[in-house]
């Protein structure tokens, strides 16, 4: 470690100037919080040494003092943030971080709601020549208000399935309610509604319901660009991590993530996406389980996941699958984001297997910055890991160990090769014994915990 | 599930894994660190491997179960809270407690029971705590029904709770929490039921969670009963706090308030929705569970071991007479049709029929009471309307009216035919649906031409007045705007559904 001279003047004077304002490094600061309770006390330490240090040198210059007090305070937490610094380098990026990225940036202003031309659609006009007008007649005139409140009570998906016709713009009038309404009856209601309509009907004796306007991919993207979701462009650079509070998805992206269910869970009705674009919805499901704000639509995102998998034909799947892998591991941060991206892929089918299987691989060689080109590559880097290693990346470990394990045991077309296994078993080997015990980092607990695990589970085959 | 090659993870031990993985949670401890945290979360991930995603997962140990769970019910991360309840779900569906086996060659199915399976429940009836011992004690472990009780008694106060920042991720848990037992209950009771209904061995019924945790004396069912109701009709509600009604869109829920957590603002509408279907789940399997109680109380199968229970449809319709505001909440957020249907047809017969009707039911000519073309009759004519509207008010009749015809038209047509839960019921009076929007729009012009509305208003507002209950006042002001819209679109609908037949 290289300390500072406190007694040399011109050293001093020269980082004094290269410090003039005094900043305090709040990140870092937040860091160590985390940090273990040893390397804490050490800190502790560290910082009474550092302090004293500071009075002996304020003390021997309180003689010529034409120094001030900021630069005292600006001198004092730089060696504060040094020592820190040297103490990261040391515990090998100890800071215990959570998954979590900014998925949602600044909202544009929502499409307008209102549709003048409702009053003419056919469904109120139909009724105006009707012998009961008399009935409703003093209710029909604000055709807005009285629409609504058909949806919000439920009528309006009774009425539509009684002639089996939706027209086009009550179609547009509740695709819009759903996906822009701040209104949080008015755009469940229509999120419920859209449902009936496109429920798969298994009644024999009634007639499927003609639907005029179905809402297209670019329809889905155009909300979410709306919502500020920053990863519709195609353009856009790597998803960083999570750091402002203030943005985030208006609550209309609940019924979002419905409506796309829904809409890929009639593909045998009405096909609304091509492959390509079923990839993307992909793509995005995702990223939104990347965002820390969405965790409490965790279900609805699992089922969004699984309907949108079940998409693909199973001649459009193997490739599909392949893309959706390569194009996410270019764009999701190597580190716990990329095992919750890997870990959000829900489901016990073959095709949720395939999915998390491919992109923890194309993760994989990501991380190797595409280095290495085949399986036995992969396996041939992570075993040449020498975890004795003072300096060894034990969180980088952690990571290669969790994507390697969900790569190989979610893949059963790797299982027939068994030098695969042979080179994972020599693996995991080496993380839970060579690991030494006395490595307090956390991680390296974290490695070698779960390599026990998975290799108690290999070895008992 | 798609078995052929694809066993995830097969290579994973079948045994012995119960001391490798929850090793992982050794270190934890009580303890609330991120650290922590993530050992929750990789030892959840682990029994999910072991168990869910692989083709021949063996279910976990109790000990695995019970840490999931208590997981679930402590944890203070909603992370935690999410990844253990859908763990849990996952488990359940995996491995049920009790379904129904198909290997008969007749087809008749036969019900399996694990007993040894783990189960979030502990009815114990031989041990008699204190109240607060039994409490605290299963807080800690599997729970019982005081403790059923006082997580529904909190969930009440949570869904009343208007102010955001109030609310915790903690609550949130609590709805969960909540829901996963629900779907335990139902598990456990809809098999059974149906294996009941082919042998009617009561046997299998007593023995269910549900019944076990209603007769269970630790708790006042009704007092259980009246909470579950409020919480229904609560969660119906979409408060105007908590949805961002006056705020523009792009005020996202981050930064709509400052000290309210994005992820519970997010959250919360869809935790609230599915709180309300699971408590819908819950009150039908109820009536579903009285409804066979009375069948083996027919059959004299049931013994005093059984205990007196008031049917659940009783104690809704005492509470809906004697609140009018509750009753439109409860009847537009509970939308079950068969059992909404049989809620308002029960209403009627209440309050319309006369005794005597019932008890020539019997021996004399069939009556209509008690299904909705009967209840339409009384409304064929000025003078049966108007007898009518002295005892249920035009407006209720109108919301009742209105909800009945909705629930009508939800149940699938074979239903239709034999509306009404009553196994007295005579099927071969097959009311089309063409005769049924008819009596429907006559019964709304009569009741227009009975035009009450105003002395009715008037009557309204002396009740309310008299209950001094400013703030139902409020809430039944908030809720006028939307009665009229259902009254309309009732009306409304009727002629368009009867220009269509």
């Amino acid at each position: 470690m290289e300390m500072v001279n406190m007694d040399d003047p011109l050293d001093f004077e020269s980082e004094d100037q290269l410090l003039s304002s005094p900043v305090i490094n709040q990140k870092s600061r937040k860091k160590v919080i985390g940090l273990d309770e040893l390397l804490t006390d050490y800190f502790k330490e560290k910082s009474k040494v550092i302090e004293r240090e500071c009075k002996r040198a304020k003390a021997k210059k309180n003689y010529n003092s034409d120094e001030d007090d900021g630069g005292k305070e600006a001198l004092l937490s730089r060696k504060i943030n040094e020592c820190r610094n040297q103490m990261r380098e040391m515990s090998n990026d100890e800071e215990i971080s959570t998954w979590g990225v900014q998925v949602f940036g600044d909202q544009k202003p929502p499409p307008p709601l209102v549709f003048p031309e409702l009053g003419s659609c056919a469904l109120l006009q139909s009724f105006m020549s009707n012998k009961l007008q008399t009935l409703i007649e003093p209710s029909i005139e604000n055709g807005d208000n009285f629409l609504e409140g058909l949806l919000v009570n439920g009528w309006l998906s009774k009425l539509v399935s009684t002639c089996c016709h939706v027209e086009k713009l009550i179609a547009k009038w509740t695709f819009n309610l759903m996906l822009y309404s701040s209104k949080e009856e008015l755009r469940t209601s229509a999120c419920d509604f859209w449902w009936i309509i496109l429920s798969p009907e298994n009644k024999a004796e009634k007639l499927p319901i003609r639907i005029e306007w179905f809402p297209s991919y670019s329809d889905l993207q155009r909300a979410l660009d709306t919502y500020g979701f920053l990863f519709t462009s195609s353009s856009h650079p790597k998803l960083s991590n999570m750091d402002s509070g203030g943005r985030g998805p208006p609550k209309n992206i609940r019924d979002w993530i419905k409506f796309t269910t829904a809409c890929c869970l009639v593909r045998s009705k009405q096909p609304i996406f091509s492959a390509s674009e079923a990839e993307e919805l992909v793509k995005f499901l995702i990223c939104l389980s990347l965002d820390r704000q969405l965790q409490g639509l965790q279900v609805l995102l699992n089922k969004c996941m699984q309907s949108a998998i079940s998409y693909f034909t199973d001649k459009e799947w193997s490739t599909s699958c392949e893309k959706i892998a390569r194009t996410l591991s270019c764009r999701i941060p190597m580190d716990l984001n990329c095992l919750r991206s890997v870990e959000c892929i829900s489901g016990v089918v073959t095709r949720s297997n395939n999915l998390r299987s491919a992109v923890s691989y194309q993760i994989l060689l990501a991380c190797f910055d595409h280095k290495v080109t085949d399986e036995v590559d992969i396996l041939n880097m992570l075993i040449s890991i020498n975890v004795k290693d003072k300096n060894c990346d034990f969180f980088k470990m952690y990571i290669y160990l969790v994507l390697t394990e969900n790569w190989l045991l979610s893949n059963p077309s790797l299982e027939l090769e068994p030098v695969i296994y042979e080179m994972w078993g020599v693996f995991l080997r080496n993380c839970s014994c060579q690991i030494n015990g006395t490595d307090l980092r956390s991680y390296a607990s974290k490695v070698r915990t779960k390599a026990s695990y998975l290799l108690h589970g290999t070895t008992k085959k | 599930m798609e078995s052929s090659t694809n066993s995830r993870r097969c290579n994973r031990a079948r045994g012995g894994f119960e001391e490798n993985i929850l090793a992982i949670l050794d270190a934890t401890d009580s303890k609330h660190t991120q650290d922590a945290n993530d050992d929750r979360i990789a030892f959840i991930e682990a029994v999910r491997a072991a168990s869910v995603d692989q083709d021949d997962g063996a279910p976990p140990t109790n000990k695995m179960y019970e840490a999931v769970f208590q997981i679930m019910r402590v944890g203070k991360s909603l992370e935690l809270i999410m990844e253990s309840y859908l763990l849990l779900n996952e488990l359940d569906k995996r491995f049920p407690r009790v379904y129904l086996s198909n290997k008969d060659a007749s087809g008749s199915s036969e019900l399996v029971v694990v007993e040894e399976a783990w189960s979030p429940f502990v009815f114990n009836l031989d041990i008699t705590y204190g109240e607060k011992e039994s409490a605290v004690k299963s807080y800690c472990g599997t729970l019982d029904s005081s403790v059923f009780h006082l997580l529904i008694q909190d969930i009440a106060e949570v869904v009343n709770e208007t102010d955001l920042q109030k609310m915790q991720i903690k609550s949130l848990g609590k709805m969960l929490l909540f829901q996963y037992l629900i779907n335990v209950l139902e598990g456990d009771f809809v098999p059974r039921n149906k294996a009941y209904e082919e042998t009617m061995n009561w046997m299998l019924l007593r023995e269910s969670l549900l019944s076990m945790l209603l007769s269970s004396r630790r708790i006042n069912y009704k007092v259980l009963v009246k909470d579950c109701l409020s919480i229904m009709c609560g969660l119906g509600q979409f408060n105007s706090e908590l949805s961002d009604d006056l705020k523009p869109f792009y005020s996202s829920a981050a930064n709509s308030s400052q000290n309210v957590n994005p992820a519970i603002a997010i959250a919360l509408p869809e935790v609230r929705c599915s709180t309300c279907a699971a408590m819908q789940k819950l009150l039908t399997v109820i009536m579903e569970l009285d409804m066979s109680r009375k069948k083996a109380d027919a059959q004299g199968c049931t013994t005093r071991a059984d205990g007196v229970r008031t049917p659940l449809l009783e104690i809704i319709l005492d509470e809906l007479t004697y609140d009018r505001v509750m009753l439109s909440q409860f009847l537009e957020i509970f939308n079950e049709p068969k059992w909404k249907l049989e809620i308002i047809l029960q209403y009627f017969s209440k309050y319309i029929a006369k005794p005597s009707v019932r008890t020539r039911r019997f021996n004399g000519p069939i009556e209509d009471d008690g299904t909705l073309s009967g209840v339409l009759k009384g409304f064929s004519n000025i003078t049966g309307t108007k007898n009518i509207t002295k005892r249920i008010s035009q407006d209720a009749v109108q919301i009742l009216l209105a909800h009945a015809f909705q629930a009508y038209l939800s149940l699938p047509s074979s239903q239709q035919e034999a509306e009404g839960i009553s196994d007295s019921k005579d099927k071969v009076r097959s009311n089309s649906l063409v005769e049924i929007c008819e009596n429907v729009v006559s019964a709304f012009s009569n009741l227009k031409r009975t035009d009450h509305s105003r002395c009715d208003a008037a009557r309204w507002r002396f009740c309310l007045s008299e209950k001094k209950l400013c703030l139902q006042q409020q809430v039944f002001s908030q809720q006028s705007h939307r009665r009229s819209c259902l009254n309309d679109a009732g009306q409304y609908f009727l002629a368009q559904a009867f220009m269509l037949m």
